[in-house]
Order: structure tokens, then C-alpha cells, then sequence
């Protein structure tokens, strides 16, 4: 194993309780036989796990390790026996002072001779994200999807043939790991608490992110040369997805990874514009819907969350046009995924007030109006310049919950009351179309609120 | 000796120089040698100390010097039991030498005899904390919880074999010195069975998550129940960091996530905050709200009405696996329930709680219609 900083300078023999100096019949830990490589990209975290293999007496044992100049949480070792369960434990980690780096551990085993053992920690300094590429067919009707992983190793240790996994979803963590490597007392000292954020810590420092893309290009085209076609092994775990990458990756401190994580191809999507004034402003956004089921060539994984960079396919000879990038949320199974594509400037809704009066007054014994009834009338124009047949939905917010809508008869599409105070018009227009939505909204002010 | 240390020193002086006594402290006379130190932690935040020593008294007074130079220790704590002959060996007088770490107690001896004393302070930089890692199986439906006992020592004062006694459990014989950590195995209890709970907090939740543009986490706990039918329940659990795995089926483990545990009492659950599901999604919407029931004063103003309010909450479940989640709705005002398509408690004048199974890839809609009675206009 090539280190670039000792992670364990493993010393095994006996040590006198109170003199560190005593170190006798130094015995240099072994070789990692495996290790692997658990990634979070919600927090800057990384469960590794190593396996090696120890020669332990019947007995006490007493080891050090250390673990100097890596961004390692020394509270987060553990060591356990798999094959010798209950008859190998870790009794105590002592943490002598005035000592960085280093402790001493005491274990009692049951056992004499070689014992392969499992020794997994928390660092910090290796991240993983999501991101994809979309590729819309010329008629909008069908995307390709890829999906892929990208991991940057900044831990200032390098991996060699590691089993790496990465974890979808977002972890609660009380203390950043890269804090707790940098502690100077492992676990904090009496009385005075270490700041502590509470609620959640859920990304990766900006520096460390900076200091991770900084570096992506020319680990880009380097590690993609490696990265062919391998699977990777998808399976939901409590609130995670584990993505486990077939066979082992080496990742040099410094050096990322790109990996594809799924494809598909002719994934069929529906093409929706929006209008909502409150959310949007006065434009139309443009939204790219499907489902991530089985119908839509996808569905066997949540999607992490992660940016896209949507292609429109222009035609036969496959020359493409940059259509944006959206960040997409995390997107369970079976739900849909709604792609925000920004202001479509070809595809408008224009509401038009054309009429306000007001009538049903209502008067207190002194005479002031204590209450009226507000009558609109809205037009509301809509234009498809495409030439392709779209969806467009039309939200209308009210000040208050208390109104009236009737709908002009001749309206198209569907219209839907969503809550208290806002409805919803659903309508598929033909390509380079117009139509018009008509109501007469009654607000009810005042006292009239009180009447109905 | 190091440098930082508690000393004792005893000085025969016998009945020369009772009344105009100098405290001239000397030095280390014969150092009686600690005995017996126990440790009590059983508070949350002092530390006790304990220590016996055997001190060689002459007949008449005899001056003990005892200082505690760079530790942490707490003058006005310090106590002095006689533990042998306590009928006739007195602490007469106890004497502050100025500008110094150090008392000097004057005990009477009526002969030249040995004496065991006991000396208790407490010292302050020194304490435990708990932390527990804990396995759960594949199902979530049990875990194997591991419990730690963290010493930090940073009293200014080394502890040779010391006696450390919790507020329960065998006491155990540690040494620890100034500035040291000790991580120490505490408790193991293998499959203890465990419950998930999702929880949508109305109060602080966003209600309609898809006009949002991140995900909308909904938290999900685990309880373990402190009791013996789950082979705990024996003492109080204290709280502190717990750090949560899961096997993953493959030989291996991945992290869940961490929590501050609360202190639990013995019947109590314990219950630990693992993450966020995006995998649960809640939409809340009010879809009525009427004014009924006005009253009016002579002036024909609107003094009083009811207000009549329908709410629904959607709940989808993404999961393989059927999730039970706890629906908290705020409640204001002079609140009745008039109708609920789900059983629901009160939990009190403010809030009331729905606990719905939802099955696994379904959705459910829960809807509640109540009336907030005798509401004044702003």
C-alpha cells in the first residue's frame, strides 16, 4: 500500500500504562488485505473499512496507531473480528496527552495467532455527486438520459484498488468529520463544549468543493480512459440508495473519477409550460415532465439529486443544440421528475383584465361601507409559437379564500380548484395555436366575506 | 512528582506554637502515599473525588499540608473525615496559607498513632461522557446497541488505578493522566427490537414540496425502548453521541447517520433522529374556509363568528416497505374537530397528532374539518 501519509503506522507490542516510551517488540502492522470506500455527498464523509490481519496473544494486547496528517476522526475507529465474533474486542482507546496523532489500543482476545480483523473509521476529504445528461429528440417527444457519478478523492491518502460505494441521500450529522480530525482532544475537554451547529450539516465545505473541482479537468480526461463500462450495483438501504461499483477503483490523493451510473434511452417525456405569476413573474417557463418508472425506460433507482445539461438532438446527422442546465432534486421511484428549462419566450399567457365593478355593498349604522363585492372579468391569451403540439398549465392565485369562479363556457382544457386560493387550467394546444381562457372572478371584501 | 500535582505533607508541631502559629509551609515532610482513590461520576457535570491516606500523627497537634498547585481542584469542597479513630483524633482548625493552591488543617492526636483519613474535593476538568454506536439490522427492525465510557482527564492531576464509580454498575480500577482520553467499552445488548417513525410537522414543514426546488426531507427516528421486555431497562440510559450503521446485507455496514441521545429513563423510549426521507412526500393543502354562526354589535360591526376550515394532507409513500408517520397539525384558537377521515389525539390546546400507516407505494389522504369558534376580527 502507497501512502502518501502514514495512516496507520501501526505499532504492536506491550506498553507499560504510563510510559510511552516502552514500546517493545515493535511489530509493523501489516498490509491492507481490502479496503473499501463508503462515499456520502450530503456531508463531507467517507466510511472506510479496511481488513488486516493482526497476530494477537490469548489475552491483553496493546497497539498504537496513528493517524497524523490525514483528515481522519480518531472517535470514529472501530475494530472488529467478523470471523471471531465475541472473543476479539477493543476494550479501551487511550489517547495519551500532549500526543497528536496517536493512540493506544487495548484489546482483549480469546484468540492466539493471526486474526483477520476489520478496522473502519470516518475521514473526511473524498466526495461523490450525481449529474446527468439529457438528450431530447428532434420532436421532443423522447429523451435520453445519462446518468453518472463523479468522485474526487482530496483526503490526502491515496486508495489503491479499494471497493467503493457511494450513498444516496442525506445523512444528520451533529460534527463535521474534517472538525473532529483537527480536535485537539479527540472527544472535546470537560466544560468547555465545542461549538456545535445545530440541526444539519449537509454539504461539503465550499474550499473543499473548489478545491475538488479545481482539479476535475485533468482528472476528467484521465480517469475516464479507465472507467470502461463498468456496472454499478444499485440497492436501497433504510432512507439510502448504496451504489456499489463493480470491482475495485484506485483513486490517487488529488484524482477524481467519472463513472456512468445508468442510461437510458428512449425515455418518453412530456412537454409542459408553465404560467404562474407569483412564482415565475410574467413569463412562461418551460418544463420537461416523465416518470421515473418502468414505463419511462427508467425506474429501477431513485435519481440522486445533481445537475442536468439538457441537448436538443437537431436531426439525422446528430449535430445538437445546448437546450441548459437545470439541478433536478432527488427523485424517489415511481415519481415524476418535473425539469425546469427556464423562460420559454415562444410559448406565452397573457391575463388581461377587461372589466372591474363592484356591487352588494354593504354599511354600518353610521353609514361607512363595511363590506363590497369585487367582479373581474379576465381574458387570459395564450400563444403557441412552436411547432410542436405542448401543454401548458395556468395558475391563478386569489388574495383571500373567499371568491367566486365562473368559467366562460366556451373554455377549453380542465380547470381544477387546488386550495383556498388557487386554481389551475390545463390545456393542450396545437402547434403554432392560440386560445383564450375566460372567467369572471367575484372577490368578496369586507362584511361580505361574513354573507354567504 | 510531577509538576502539577496534589501534594500532602504532614508536619508534627506538636503543642510549641499552637496560638502564634507562621505558616511557613515546609516542604514534604513524609508524604503519606495516596490510597484508595474513587472517582464518583454519578453527577452529570461535577466530579467527586476520594482519597485515603495514612497519615502519621504525633500526640497533640499536627499540621497537614495539603496543596494542589495547577489542579483544578475546589477549595471550598474540601472535606477531611478521620475514618479510624474519629472518636478522639479532631480536625481542629483548617488555615489558608495566602497566595497559594494549599490548605493546612491542625488534627489533634491524643497519642502518637497511624490514622487513615479521607479526603474529598471536587475536581473540576475532569469528566465522562457516553457515546454509543449501534448496528441495525437490514429490516430496521432491531439493533445491537454498543455503549462507551469517554474519561478526559484535564484536571492538572494524574490518576493511578483509581476506583471510578458511575450512578450505576460495578465500579472499575483506571488510570488516566493529565491529558488524557480514555475510550473505554462500556455496555453491549445485542437485538434489541426497534421502531421507525416518520414525522410531517405541519408547523414547520413546507407544505407543498413540488413548488419547491429541493427535496423536502421528512424525519425519520428510531425508538428503542428502555425497558426489560428489551432486555434493558435495568438503569437510565445517558444521553450522548450516538452513531448509527446499518448491515448491508453484503458482509459489510453503512453509516445511517448520528444524534445527541436524551437521557431515558428505565421504561422510557429512546429516541434517535437518524436522517431525512426524501422517499415520504407530504402535501398539505386548505381547501375550505367559511365565517359562520356572525354575531354583530349595535353599530352592525362583525364582533364574533366561527370560522369553518377542511384540510388535507396527501401523503405518498415512494418506499418498498409500509412507513408509519406522525402527522403534527398546529391547532389556534377555540378549536373543535368536527370530522377526520383518521383517528387522531390531542396532544394538547395547540396541536393535535395523526398516526397513519401508509402502505408501501400508495398514497393516503387524510383530511380533518374543524371549527375555530368565537374569533374576533383584527
Amino acid at each position: 500500500m502507497h501512502t502518501r501519509s502514514s495512516l496507520f503506522a501501526l505499532i504492536l507490542g506491550l506498553i507499560a500504562p504510563f510510559t510511552a516510551a516502552g514500546k517493545v517488540d515493535l511489530v509493523m502492522l501489516p498490509e491492507r488485505d481490502r479496503v473499501q470506500l463508503t462515499i456520502y455527498n450530503s456531508a463531507d464523509l467517507t466510511l472506510v473499512r479496511e481488513e488486516r490481519t493482526l497476530t494477537l496473544k490469548k489475552g491483553i494486547n496493546r497497539l498504537e496507531f496513528g493517524w497524523e496528517n490525514t483528515l481522519i476522526d480518531p472517535t470514529s475507529v472501530q475494530l472488529r473480528a467478523p470471523q471471531h465474533a465475541g472473543r476479539v474486542r477493543l476494550l479501551e482507546v487511550a489517547f495519551p496527552p500532549k500526543v497528536k496523532g496517536s493512540a493506544i489500543w487495548t484489546i482483549e482476545s480469546d484468540v492466539d495467532g493471526p486474526i483477520p480483523v476489520e478496522i473502519s473509521f470516518f475521514t473526511s476529504g473524498i466526495s461523490w455527486r450525481a449529474f446527468y445528461m439529457g438528450t431530447l429528440s428532434p420532436d421532443e417527444q423522447m429523451m435520453k438520459l445519462q446518468g453518472y457519478v463523479r468522485i474526487q478523492n482530496q483526503s490526502g491518502e491515496d486508495y489503491q484498488n479499494a471497493e467503493t460505494r457511494v450513498i444516496v441521500g442525506k445523512i444528520h450529522l451533529l460534527d463535521e468529520i474534517a472538525k473532529l480530525a483537527r480536535r485537539e482532544a479527540p472527544y472535546g475537554k470537560p466544560g468547555y463544549p465545542e461549538p456545535r451547529g445545530r440541526g444539519l450539516l449537509t454539504n461539503a465545505s465550499d474550499e473543499l468543493k473548489r478545491k475538488a473541482y479545481s482539479q476535475m479537468a485533468v482528472a476528467e480526461g484521465a480517469a475516464d480512459l479507465a472507467a470502461a463500462a463498468k456496472s454499478i450495483v444499485k440497492e436501497g438501504l433504510s432512507e439510502y440508495f448504496l451504489y456499489t461499483i463493480e470491482g475495485t477503483e484506485s483513486i490517487p490523493n488529488g484524482w477524481g473519477k467519472r463513472l456512468p451510473s445508468f442510461e437510458a434511452d428512449n425515455v418518453p417525456v412530456e412537454n409542459l409550460y408553465r404560467y404562474e405569476e407569483e412564482r415565475y413573474g410574467q413569463v412562461t417557463r418551460r418544463l420537461v415532465y416523465f416518470m421515473n418508472d418502468e414505463e419511462h425506460d427508467l425506474g429501477a433507482e431513485p435519481l440522486p439529486d445533481g445537475k442536468m445539461k439538457i441537448f436538443h438532438a437537431l436531426g439525422q446527422d446528430a449535430y445538437l443544440s445546448y437546450a441548459g442546465q437545470v439541478y433536478t432534486k432527488y427523485v424517489p421511484i415511481k415519481e415524476e421528475v418535473e425539469l425546469d428549462l427556464g423562460i420559454a419566450p415562444d410559448v406565452e399567457a397573457e391575463p388581461i383584465l377587461m372589466e372591474e365593478h363592484s356591487e352588494n355593498y354593504t354599511f354600518n349604522n353610521k353609514g361607512n361601507i363595511t363590506g363590497l363585492d369585487r367582479i373581474q372579468r379576465w381574458d387570459i391569451k395564450l400563444e403557441n409559437n412552436r411547432s410542436i403540439p405542448i401543454r401548458l398549465e395556468v395558475w391563478r392565485n386569489f388574495p383571500h379564500a373567499f371568491w367566486k369562479l365562473d368559467n366562460d363556457p366556451t373554455n377549453k382544457g380542465a380547470y381544477e380548484k387546488v386550495d383556498i386560493d388557487s386554481v389551475k387550467y390545463v390545456l393542450e394546444l396545437q402547434p403554432n395555436s392560440t386560445a383564450r381562457l375566460t372567467y369572471t372572478l367575484t372577490l368578496y371584501e369586507g362584511d361580505r366575506q361574513y354573507k354567504r | 512528582m510531577k509538576r502539577s500535582t496534589i501534594t500532602l505533607a504532614l508536619i508534627f508541631i506538636g503543642m510549641l506554637c499552637q496560638s502564634s502559629l507562621v505558616y511557613a509551609r515546609i516542604k514534604l515532610v513524609a508524604l503519606p502515599e495516596r490510597e484508595n482513590t474513587v472517582v464518583s461520576l454519578d453527577h452529570p457535570t461535577v466530579t467527586l473525588v476520594e482519597e485515603e491516606r495514612t497519615l502519621t500523627l504525633q500526640k497533640g497537634i499536627n499540621q497537614v499540608d495539603f496543596s494542589w498547585k495547577g489542579v483544578h481542584v475546589d477549595p471550598d469542597s474540601i472535606r477531611l473525615a478521620v475514618l479510624e479513630h474519629a472518636d478522639n483524633v479532631k480536625l481542629i482548625n483548617v488555615n489558608y496559607p495566602p497566595n497559594a493552591q494549599a490548605l493546612v488543617w491542625d488534627i489533634y492526636s491524643p497519642a502518637a498513632q497511624q490514622e487513615r483519613v479521607r479526603i474529598s474535593y471536587l475536581l473540576a476538568n475532569i469528566d465522562r461522557v457516553v457515546s454509543y454506536e449501534t448496528v441495525v439490522n437490514n429490516d430496521e427492525t432491531h439493533l445491537d446497541l454498543g455503549s462507551y465510557l469517554v474519561l478526559r482527564n484535564f484536571s492538572g492531576e494524574s490518576l493511578t488505578h483509581a476506583s471510578f464509580r458511575l450512578d450505576y454498575g460495578e465500579a472499575f480500577e483506571k488510570s488516566i493522566r493529565d491529558g488524557e482520553t480514555k475510550r473505554m467499552l462500556f455496555f453491549e445488548a445485542p437485538r434489541l427490537s426497534i421502531q421507525k417513525r416518520f414525522t410531517f410537522d405541519a408547523a414547520i414543514q413546507p407544505w407543498d414540496p413540488s413548488k419547491l426546488s429541493t427535496n423536502v426531507g421528512i424525519p425519520v427516528h428510531y425508538e428503542i425502548p428502555n425497558n426489560t421486555a428489551n432486555s434493558l431497562g435495568k438503569h437510565a440510559l445517558w444521553g450522548g453521541k450516538v452513531r448509527l450503521f446499518q448491515q448491508d446485507g453484503h458482509g459489510s455496514t453503512i453509516f445511517l447517520g448520528e444524534d445527541n441521545a436524551m437521557y431515558t429513563p428505565m421504561g422510557q423510549n429512546m429516541k434517535l433522529h437518524v436522517g431525512n426521507s426524501r422517499d415520504l412526500v407530504v402535501t398539505q393543502r386548505k381547501l375550505q374556509e367559511k365565517h359562520t354562526n356572525v354575531r354583530r354589535n349595535k353599530k352592525n360591526r362583525v364582533i364574533l363568528y366561527d370560522s369553518l376550515e377542511h384540510m388535507q394532507v396527501e401523503i405518498e409513500n415512494f418506499k418498498d416497505k409500509n412507513a408509519t408517520i406522525t402527522v403534527l397539525e398546529p391547532m389556534s384558537g377555540e378549536w373543535k374537530i368536527i370530522k377526520t377521515s383518521h383517528s387522531y389525539k390531542r396532544k394538547n390546546a395547540k396541536q393535535i397528532e395523526f398516526t397513519i400507516e401508509v402502505p408501501a407505494k400508495d398514497k393516503i389522504t387524510l383530511i380533518y374539518h374543524y371549527v375555530r369558534e368565537n374569533v374576533r376580527p383584527s
